[in-house]
């Protein structure tokens, strides 16, 4: 019993992961650099999500369009700022500029919103659910239900859409989707506004259970980073199973053993898997690397 | 007419010297603390106490200051002391409450003679000799006697479990709690130090159901504390929770409904939202329409220090070794407390519990301890 409390509980939290994971990857495919504003990007989806339901009272779930629909014109600003009129520097520069941005974030939430934790509201309020005796908290069902229905969807964009394909052309080859019509620069800004949004609504979900600090960036972005290395450098799928190992090593593994030595583990296995895999999990998408 | 003139001349001189402000002293007090990084929250306090004091000086003190931000690192406090004694004569300076910053405007502060009176409950930083430092804050030396002793003599517990932060902040509380306890013959059931990342507290709230513990103590910094006090609360533990000083903050106890609170109790150096005194209800008045934000215990305890140097100003301390003389030989009587030194700069040396009734987020003062120090 014990352990499927447990594992929900990784369940959601990998799911707020996830996204995280995902908007990172998304823009590393399509610029081929690390945009290393991604974590200070989910802390200002889950204080925007803070500020709007001090304003409104809405629910959870009629906010995270609203933090998305936001967060997406945040990701089109940086763009615009970090990566556009950089963008034909090498890809370190955006690395940079990404970091600079993600500085202006953390320092620009502590101005506007004080340097006070914050919490969002729940995607749907009520007490826990009592399933065979279990205490199922409802956010942390909730959390897994919109981030796999956020996923779903970014997939389907990805691979069905036209928008999404004109996407994925731009970040196999940018030349050769130029010369084929596709508006590069419009696709990478729209890019950066996806991940954004993906980065916001992980925010508002994290918001709620775990609480915002506009310094809790850094940390964040650690953990999307180490997902995608685990999962391998460019693959969505193996950044969605990097995020959830990290999170099973946080909630199942540190269950059992002291926090810091799951932490220690947990680096310990990225290690092994690096030395079994060194282009991780899934394999490194070729070319990814800058 | 030359009689009217010889009359309105002596007139206008009179005026002006009766009009002329009263001011016979000036000080020039910067202000460096962390308002960016993980310590924004506990910076931002400090500077909102010595603002309300420095925008309200004793009458025949004119002050000057300016607010710096230093940030989380050392240089960074190095660089805004050095530069704020490069522009003129400074009396005083109101430092970082962070260690690692304090420990790097030490040498500085004997090297350009000047006091630095800081909330750091860095322990350290009081037991190198240097004479320039004042810290108005109860360290972790006091604090953490506090904490452990209400636990023992007042819940009567015996087997408490200790979570802390593995920051410095929370390895300093817990090797002072367990110092404590063991002097009190009492041991932990439970310990475990976690990362201020660490976001899900459910596998450590099991394992310390699994030693089963009669009180849980915590030294956390601020979200984590309310995190676990809210997941703790989550998975039906009832048990009396007493925290560090981070769960007096206001914006703490904001992050948790009133019935989560119930039966939690914090260790903190004062709280003034609990009031108890009319200068102390004033200052909250005060800051509240200052600020628009709710005081804790670092803006009272920094309001207080920066308030005794404007003191030692007024009664005519006018160099900065006049000040570090007043306010190292002087005893103060402050909103929060006494402030005396102990001789290494230590001027604080009280603490307070306060506790939770459950139904509002105002907490109550509970238990005062005066005079506490670390060879208890």
């Amino acid at each position: 019993m014990q352990f499927i409390q447990l594992a929900l509980n990784g369940l959601a939290l990998g799911a707020a992961y996830a996204l995280i994971a995902l908007g990172f990857v998304l823009v590393l495919n399509a610029t081929r650099a690390v945009n290393f504003a991604q974590g200070d990007l989910v802390v200002t989806g889950g204080f925007i999500g803070a500020a709007l339901a001090s304003q409104l009272p809405l629910p959870g779930y009629a906010l995270l369009p609203v933090v998305m629909l936001a967060m997406a014109g945040v990701g089109f600003c940086v763009s615009a700022l970090a990566y556009w009129p950089i963008r034909s520097r090498p890809p370190v520069a955006v690395f940079t500029t990404t970091i600079a941005v993600g500085i202006i974030l953390q320092n620009g939430l502590n101005g506007v919103f004080g340097p006070e934790p914050r919490s969002a509201p729940p995607l749907f309020t009520g007490s826990n659910l009592d399933i065979y005796g279990l205490a199922v908290s409802r956010q942390s069902l909730a959390i897994i239900a919109a981030a796999a229905f956020l996923i779903a969807g970014q997939l389907f964009l990805t691979n069905y859409a036209q928008l999404g394909r004109a996407m994925r052309a731009t970040a196999q080859d940018r030349d050769m989707a130029a010369a084929i019509g596709i508006p590069v620069a419009r696709m990478i800004a729209f890019t950066f506004a996806v991940s954004a949004a993906l980065g916001g609504a992980a925010g508002l979900l994290l918001a709620n259970q775990f609480f915002v600090t506009p310094t809790d960036g850094t940390n964040l972005i650690i953990k999307a980073y180490i997902a995608v290395v685990i999962g391998g450098w460019g693959r969505i799928g193996g950044a969605l199973a990097g995020a959830m190992l990290i999170a099973l090593f946080e909630t199942i593994i540190s269950a059992w053993m002291d926090y810091t030595v799951a932490t220690g583990l947990l680096y310990v296995a990225v290690l092994g898997i690096l030395l079994v895999r060194p282009s991780g999990l899934f394999g490194e998408v070729e070319g990814r690397r800058a | 007419m030359r009689h009217s003139v010889f009359l309105f001349v002596p007139i206008v001189v009179l005026i002006a010297f009766i009009a002329r402000p009263l001011v016979a002293f000036e000080a020039n007090i910067p202000v460096l603390v962390p308002l960016t990084g993980f310590l924004s929250l506990e910076g931002t306090s400090q500077r909102n106490g010595a603002l309300l004091a420095l925008e309200n000086p004793p009458k025949n003190v004119a002050v000057k200051f300016g607010v710096a931000d230093t940030s989380t690192a050392p240089e960074n406090a190095v660089t805004a002391l050095e530069r704020a004694i490069s522009r003129g004569k400074v009396s005083a300076v109101v430092a970082s409450m962070l260690g690692t910053q304090m420990l790097a405007m030490l040498p500085l502060a004997i090297e350009y003679k000047v006091p630095l009176v800081t909330m750091s409950g860095t322990a350290s930083i009081t037991e190198m000799g240097n004479p320039w430092i004042f810290r108005f804050f109860p360290g972790d030396a006091i604090t953490k006697v506090a904490h452990a002793r209400y636990v023992v003599e007042e819940l009567g517990k015996r087997r408490p479990a200790i979570v802390y932060q593995t920051t410095a902040y929370g390895q300093s509380g817990h090797r002072h709690l367990n110092e404590t306890l063991k002097k009190l013959g009492i041991e932990s059931v439970y310990e475990e130090g976690i990362d201020t990342s660490v976001k899900d507290m459910l596998p450590l709230i099991n394992k310390i159901r699994r030693s089963m513990p009669d009180v849980l103590m915590l030294h956390l910094h601020s979200a984590p504390t309310a995190l676990f006090v809210k997941q703790a609360r989550i998975a039906g533990i009832t048990i009396p929770i007493v925290t560090g000083s981070a769960m007096h903050q206001p914006s703490t106890a904001a992050l948790l409904e009133p019935f989560e609170l119930n039966g939690v109790c914090a260790e903190s150096g004062s709280s003034p939202i609990s009031g108890g005194t009319a200068g102390i209800e004033k200052f909250t008045r005060d800051y509240r329409e200052r600020f628009r934000s709710e005081p804790d215990a670092f803006a009272l305890g920094q309001y207080d220090a920066t308030a005794m140097v404007l003191t030692a100003v007024a009664s005519g301390a006018t160099t900065p070794d006049d000040i570090r003389d007043y306010l190292s030989k002087n005893l103060y009587h402050g909103l929060a407390m006494d402030y005396v030194s102990d001789g290494k700069g230590n001027m604080a040396h009280d603490a307070v519990i306060i506790c939770y009734s459950g139904k509002d987020r105002r907490p109550e003062i509970v238990k005062h301890y005066q005079a506490l120090d670390s060879s208890y």
